[in-house]
């Protein structure tokens, strides 16, 4: 255990500097016995897994994004010959060479077909096997079966828990309350609803135009400050006596032009995880798991306007001392002909709540039973698990 | 009609759907509301309109002691003590105010509540008093009124103390009268100008500045005690003798209330006025543009009853134009707020909205909505942050929570409505708030209302599916292209964003 310790007055003084953070929606933290660490992030909007991380040897890869694949020669990162790592995560290659952090492909909730954000993101969040069968989340669910210490006071609770730690149990919940400017998903589809209205357009156009309108999509110097603000945050009460941390980082939800809406999101997720690793130290970082997910995949082929539409088999991101890193993990299904789901999406070959129920029974010794009936139902889990050995 | 009626009836002459409330099916229905929103007393004042009368006279007490105390140090002292109470207290009134159009199930009537306190305007911001006394004008002078003959309300509000200290009919004196030639004061003539102008003929209806000073001269001896505050006569300050107001002569060799009356009985059922008001009424509710033969119809019936506003109001829903053009006019930011927290109101009893505003709405730091101006959607400036810099302390962290929530509750509240430019009962002028589309939708009044629809769906929508939000919202009012752009939202709080920022809601 660590010897630092976090007074409210200096968490109140760091909270503050947070306080514009706009990309993030609620950080939210559980204190408990022992000494590893788990931080969960949410890619809200759905991550396009093989942007990320990009099977450039596959044949046809090229042929179905013909502008969004890279080659080792056009600046992607080879990982293992076969998969290579998008450029705007290079901040992430330090932690990949010193197997610090592993990427799990094609993996997905058990949702399907309707590919609603909505939807995904509540099952990604809740752990239920089917749309709204779970109201509570999942990681709130795992803290009922981790003995914890229950005295602990909310730092705030007045702003709203996102889905994956909110239920029963009492969690400490830090939250921007100025989520007022727009991530440039999200940006589009306001051009967008303004479109048909010229007199909203106009308006529209206007806001955007006027320095520091309150709508203006955020300058991505400033988004990366406080991104680095929200991560040090994180991994400074992680230091001190909590133990679970969750977060958001939105902007993945690349319609168009996904080349250069990708970057910064991506730059994004590299930098929250190495400032992590910063913050915790040596000691910490070693007991920690980071797992980056989102709530589905994308198209397998890129669409008329340089970006993707919403898919299936998506990729998860750890990282932490604590895993076995330096490796592509999952089973890889390929992406040739009759290997698509629907013929469109990366096949699915894991459950990604499999993937997070592996490191609540590392990390936390919860049981294999709790596991697949209070926080994940329906799952099927036990040790042979491929994820134990990331 | 291009929408089906109970969309209409929502949207254009109410606030907007509420889930759990059956919107009115048809015109009766939408015309009972006014017989049944007149029949409740507002909630907005705590201790209802005999105790805020007491309140009133209680604080002309202290203030009248207040200034015969000797000790400067201990005056300023008091005041400030007693500003703070009162800022306090209209502050609570204002947010009471607008959870009322909230919670209320009659829509059409709250819009007429709305309607009739901005056509007879009077601003809290002329004295201390009149931030408790403005709120009683309105539960008093108006709301009680607006179903019945326009007489009665152009009475009732005219002889209100609101209207009376506002367009300053309380100094205003007889220059021949007793008590004029006395005090050497003079007319005022700002109430019979408005009266005119703005209450009944309307701008340009052909009166002249002739007829502006014999309305001053026919309504002085009008003026208020203060210490009931309420409307009394005065003979004294009354000035003596005949005054002609467009030809017709009022007053004589004894001045009584009966002259004034007798005015404000005449322009009650003048054509203009009648033409004036309806066109008003349609420009409010329906079009910036109203359909000239609507107008027509309104006025007519207005001519037909000596002005019951029931016919009148009857007379628009009748005409097919009131049903055609949806989207017409932009939502006031008043409608804009209220119409999102209703939508956003899900819950049992006062649903989650009503319970949180009613937890938070008593600022309890002497905050004001035009004293406090909080950012709210400027950069770097979160109110969060604000709290927590403000809260040093650990045992402070109850307190600073809860400052976090009031902050909230202001900033979706009076504090969006200040910054959006129409707080409760502070109109610019006697002329009330801009209605037309131009004013509300610019660039920064986008900026807010989206920074406003981000917040209160974070606060509010945790729990609601935005294709369902959009369904309960907007019905058959959304378009397709709306529909398909909130089913892709990254995420909820999003798609939420986007249904309260969407043209449809707020057009209305």
């Amino acid at each position: 255990m660590t010897e630092v310790t976090l007074s409210r007055r200096g968490f109140l003084r760091s909270a503050c500097c947070l306080a514009a953070a706009p990309i993030f929606t609620p950080v939210t933290f559980a204190a408990m016995p022992g000494d590893n660490r788990f931080v969960t992030i949410v890619l809200r909007g759905a991550m396009d897994g093989l942007d990320l991380v990009q099977p450039y040897d596959e044949a046809g890869f090229a042929r179905l994004r013909p502008t969004l694949a890279l080659t080792p020669d056009k600046g992607l990162l080879d990982l293992d010959g076969h998969f290579g790592l998008n450029p705007a995560a290079a901040g992430l290659m330090p932690l990949w060479k010193s197997r610090e952090l592993a990427f799990v492909h094609a993996v997905s909730t058990p949702y399907r077909d309707q590919r609603s954000h909505f939807d995904g993101q509540d099952m990604l969040e809740s752990g239920g096997e089917h749309v709204a069968e779970e109201k509570t989340g999942w990681l709130n669910r795992a803290l009922s079966v981790i003995p914890r210490s229950d005295d602990r006071k909310a730092i705030d609770v007045n702003t709203s828990t996102e889905l994956i730690l909110s239920g029963p149990n009492d969690v400490d919940v830090w939250a921007s309350d100025s989520n007022l400017r727009t991530a440039k998903d999200e940006m589009q589809l306001l051009m967008r609803l303004y479109a048909g209205d010229p007199i909203f357009a106009n308006a529209m156009d206007e806001a955007t135009r006027a320095n520091g309108a309150a709508m203006a999509a955020e300058p991505d110097g400033k988004r990366a400050e406080r991104i680095v603000d929200v991560a040090s945050l994180t991994g400074t009460m992680l230091k001190g006596e909590y133990r679970i941390a969750s977060f958001s980082i939105t902007g993945w939800d690349t319609h168009v032009g996904q080349a250069g809406q990708f970057r910064r999101p991506a730059q994004d997720l590299a930098q929250a995880i190495s400032t992590l690793k910063a913050t915790l130290g040596p000691t910490v970082w070693s007991k920690t798991v980071v797992l980056a997910m989102t709530e589905f995949g994308r198209t397998v082929r890129q669409n008329g306007s340089g970006g993707t539409d919403h898919g299936t088999g998506g990729c998860a991101v750890l990282a932490g001392g604590a895993i076995d890193g330096g490796r592509v993990l999952g089973r890889w299904p390929g992406i040739g002909d009759g290997k698509l789901l629907d013929d469109r999406d990366l096949m699915p070959t894991a459950d990604v709540r499999e993937l997070a129920a592996a490191m609540l029974y590392r990390q936390f010794e919860v049981t294999a039973r709790d596991l697949t009936t209070k926080i994940f139902p329906g799952l099927s889990f036990d040790k042979a698990s491929q994820f134990l050995r990331a | 009609m291009s929408l089906s009626f109970p969309t209409m009836a929502a949207i254009r002459f109410g606030y907007g759907f509420r889930p759990g409330e059956v919107p009115p099916q048809s015109k009766d229905q939408l015309l009972g509301q006014v017989a049944s929103g007149a029949r409740s007393a507002p909630s907005f004042l705590s201790d209802g309109i005999d105790g805020r009368h007491q309140q009133i006279a209680d604080l002309q007490e202290e203030l009248r002691e207040l200034r015969q105390s000797g000790d400067e140090q201990a005056r300023r002292d008091k005041r400030k003590a007693i500003q703070k109470r009162v800022l306090h207290g209209f502050q609570r009134d204002a947010n009471a105010r607008m959870m009322q159009a909230v919670l209320s199930p009659n829509g059409f009537y709250e819009r007429l509540a709305a309607f009739w306190t901005d056509h007879f305007s009077t601003s809290a911001n002329k004295s201390l008093p009149m931030r408790m006394i403005v709120p009683l004008y309105e539960a008093e002078a108006i709301r009680p009124h607006l179903g019945g003959s326009f007489r009665d309300l152009l009475r009732n509000a005219t002889q209100h103390p609101a209207m009376l200290i506002y367009l300053d009919q309380a100094q205003s004196q007889g220059p021949d009268s007793p008590g004029g030639m006395k005090q050497k004061k003079g007319l005022n003539e700002n109430l019979g100008r408005e009266l005119l102008e703005l209450h009944t003929l309307g701008a340009g209806s052909g009166y002249t500045q002739a007829d502006v000073r014999a309305a001053a001269m026919v309504l002085t001896g009008l003026t208020i005690d203060r210490r009931d505050m309420d409307a009394t006569f005065r003979p004294g300050i009354s000035e003596p003798g005949e005054h002609r107001v467009l030809g017709v002569s009022y007053g004589g060799a004894k001045r009584s209330p009966k002259d004034y009356l007798a005015l404000l009985d005449d322009l009650a059922v003048h054509p203009k006025t009648a033409e004036h008001i309806s066109r008003k009424l349609a420009v409010h509710f329906v079009s910036d543009q109203p359909s000239s033969e609507m107008v027509v119809a309104m006025a007519d019936a207005w001519k037909k009853t000596d002005g019951d506003l029931m016919a009148v109001y009857g007379a628009m829903l009748d005409h097919p134009a009131a049903w055609r053009d949806e989207g017409a006019k932009a939502r006031q930011p008043f409608d804009y707020v209220v119409a999102g927290l209703r939508a956003l109101n899900a819950g049992s009893g006062d649903g989650a909205v009503g319970e949180f505003m009613r937890a938070h709405q008593d600022g309890g730091d002497g905050g004001d909505a035009t004293m406090a101006p909080k950012a709210m959607a400027g950069q770097g400036s979160a109110m969060g942050g604000d709290a927590g810099a403000m809260a040093p302390d650990p045992e402070d962290a109850a307190a600073s929570k809860r400052r976090k929530a009031l902050q909230t509750a202001r900033a979706l509240g009076q504090g969006a409505l200040r910054r959006m430019g129409q707080p409760t009962w502070l109109p610019p002028s006697p002329a009330g708030f801009e209605e037309n589309f131009s004013t509300w939708i610019t660039g920064s009044q986008l900026a807010e209302r989206l920074a406003w629809a981000r917040r209160a769906s974070a606060q509010f929508g945790k729990d609601e599916d935005p294709r369902e939000f959009l369904k309960a919202t907007l019905a058959d009012a959304a378009r397709d292209e709306t529909i398909r752009i909130v089913a892709q939202a990254p995420n909820k709080i999003s798609g939420l964003t986007l249904v309260l920022a969407s043209p449809e809601f707020n057009r209305r």
